[in-house]
């Protein structure tokens, strides 16, 4: 009696822990997988040469001192600095253009009920799924003839033509989930459609609306094929083109330095993201802010 | 609004302007208020269908016209050349390799991220400690910019100090450095398209199995519960309701996946940019090489539209699964 009750909830731990140890020895292997190339690029970049360019010692760890002089020679005898700035301005800017477009007709499509707004919105969607390989080579002579080429402004101006349709499709969904009764309200109180969508629309859909600039910046960072067809001057590109263009010369490779310069940027834009990739998953699957 | 009664007896205009009152101003005030609602939203839609309709629409039926046409970098003229980029495509040796190993590229990547991908998603299913962490851990691969991640891996595939390399000397599955032996993941013809598809597999198995996780996680429980009651097995259950209802998920997370897979260059290109011999030359680095590098719009135009046939099928059943749902 006594031993059958002590018996039973041991077996149900047991499980319970077989369980347990299973699913952590599955899920192992993909941890790994995914983290240990950041892992990697991180050491690398805090290594000191000598450490680096050897094979006889375990290279998992640091075998001499770790060092800040990549991330040194980064600042000082690279552009890395200026992409750094480019990069943020042409974000700013990219999404500047993408809230002042994508919003409003993300509004339009979904509340002011425009005859063939859904059609509509599915257009201006699928022009996110015409690959950057198509345009780029239109867009360089649309790029030439504003007498951009060779600066970051292209990007700036090239950027929206993803990260429009994207916001868009993203707020669409998102004003849906608005209840209609508070224009409603607020057209009665004498708000025409502007001051209903100013003052009483937008104020609730921040979190939309931020959502949407994240995604501008996100998503712009994501770009390396117009970077590397629009802007060629060293001083002018982003970071996501400037590290791997310019960074390596020849068959030179400051490894330390590539490493340091990639995951300084790259490494807080995927935590970012991480934080709304269930947004992007929804935006694509077509149920957003469902 | 009620102006053409002028010749209408007095008693007909009463009856006129009553009604005028009961429904206050009928027709006129509801039609005046619909233009200012249409015109509104259209003024309101206009700057990003303006931009979409410039920047996308407007270059992709460039990209048509270029393809047909002689331009090239440094001249402002083109003339019409027909079909002769595209017979000169088909005529290049390049070329086919790159459609052969953009085609070899995105099977084995699509059929090795779709077994991690499930695997994974199935993993995150069940309910345990530290699952989001986890989960957050497994997604780094697809937030972090491609560029950036690429260069990672340009180092881990290192002639000389590849961190594979490294393990696999200390295992004694490979040689000793400067010999045969050796693997050179990226200077050796044989091993270069295997090292790049490894790097695309990495990048985008998380988004596979996010999309099935979405896609499980939107089955409700009831569905599968009343599924059970009528005494469905596990299989039957799975087989029945679970992936007739993730499908459509499942078929737009496949077609991202095909866009962004085929028309991708920077993993390509940081690595190897179409070598050893052109063993890596996929069409979007064979297009940029040709329309940009070597200054021929038209060709390289021509080289970038061959991906359309290979991308069509995948918007289509985009487009008809986008326009069956309901959101």
């Amino acid at each position: 009696m006594s031993t059958s009750a002590l018996a039973r909830p041991r077996t149900a731990r047991q499980k319970e822990t077989r369980r347990y140890l299973l699913i952590y020895a599955a899920v192992t292997p993909f941890v790994v997988i995914a983290v240990f190339p950041i892992y990697w690029m991180a050491i690398t970049a805090f290594k000191q040469d000598p450490d680096l360019y050897r094979m006889d010692n375990i290279p998992f760890w640091f075998n001499m001192a770790p060092t800040l002089k990549h991330f040194h020679t980064l600042f000082y005898q690279t552009n890395y600095g200026a992409w750094i700035v480019n990069t943020m301005t042409i974000s700013v800017w990219v999404a500047l253009i993408t809230l002042l477009t994508a919003v409003p007709a993300g509004y339009a499509l979904a509340r002011l009920r425009l005859p063939g707004a859904e059609n509509t919105g599915i257009g201006i969607f699928m022009s996110y799924l015409v690959p950057p390989i198509i345009l780029f080579l239109p867009l360089s002579r649309v790029v030439a003839a504003l007498g951009l080429q060779d600066s970051w402004w292209a990007l700036v101006v090239v950027y929206p033509t993803f990260t429009i349709p994207f916001g868009t499709w993203l707020m669409m969904g998102f004003f849906k989930t608005v209840p209609m009764e508070m224009e409603e309200a607020a057209r009665v109180d004498g708000c025409g459609f502007l001051g209903a969508f100013l003052r009483v629309v937008l104020p609730v859909s921040v979190p939309g609306v931020l959502t949407a600039v994240i995604f501008a910046f996100t998503l712009s960072m994501q770009d390396f094929l117009y970077g590397l067809a629009f802007v060629a001057p060293g001083d002018q590109k982003p970071v996501p083109v400037g590290v791997p263009t310019e960074l390596i010369r020849g068959d030179v490779y400051y490894w330390g330095s590539l490493m340091g310069a990639a995951l300084l940027v790259g490494l807080p834009v995927a935590v970012l993201y991480n934080f709304f990739l269930d947004r992007f998953i929804q935006g694509i699957t077509g149920g957003v802010g469902k | 609004m009620t102006s053409s009664s002028q010749a209408g007896d007095p008693d007909t205009k009463s009856v006129r302007v009553a009604v005028s009152l009961a429904i206050p101003r009928p027709g006129g005030w509801f039609r005046s208020q619909t233009a200012r609602r249409l015109g509104f939203g259209y003024a309101l839609l206009a700057p990003a269908a303006l931009y979409v309709a410039l920047l996308v629409a407007v270059p992709f039926l460039f990209s048509l016209y270029l393809a047909v046409s002689d331009a090239s970098v440094g001249e402002q003229m083109a003339s019409f050349v027909g079909l002769e980029n595209f017979k000169a495509a088909l005529e290049m040796d390049t070329f086919w390799i790159a459609l052969r190993n953009s085609v070899v590229f995105f099977v084995a990547a699509a059929i090795l991220k779709s077994i991690l991908g499930t695997s994974l998603a199935f993993l995150l299913l069940q309910n345990f400690r530290g699952k989001k962490i986890v989960r957050a851990l497994v997604v780094i691969p697809f937030t972090l910019p491609v560029a950036i991640s690429v260069l990672g891996w340009k180092w881990m595939y290192d002639s000389q100090f590849s961190v594979f390399n490294w393990v696999l000397s200390r295992m004694g599955l490979i040689g000793a450095y400067g010999t045969d032996a050796w693997p050179v993941w990226l200077g050796d013809p044989r091993l270069a398209l295997i090292a790049c598809v490894l790097v695309n597999v990495w990048r985008t198995f998380p988004f596979s199995a996010i999309v099935l996780l979405a896609g499980f996680t939107s089955v409700p429980n009831e569905v599968l519960d009343a599924a059970k009651v009528d005494g469905c097995t596990f299989m039957q259950r799975f087989h029945h309701v679970v992936v007739p209802m993730i499908f459509p998920i499942l078929m737009v997370g496949f077609l991202f996946d095909t866009v962004f897979t085929l028309s991708d260059l920077s993993v390509v290109y940081i690595l190897t940019q179409g070598g050893p011999g052109n063993s890596t030359q996929i069409l979007p680095v064979l297009a940029y090489q040709i329309g940009i590098q070597a200054g021929n719009l038209g060709r390289g135009a021509a080289i970038a539209l061959f991906l359309v046939p290979l991308l069509a099928p995948a918007m289509f059943v985009f487009l008809r699964n986008l326009k069956r749902r309901e959101y």
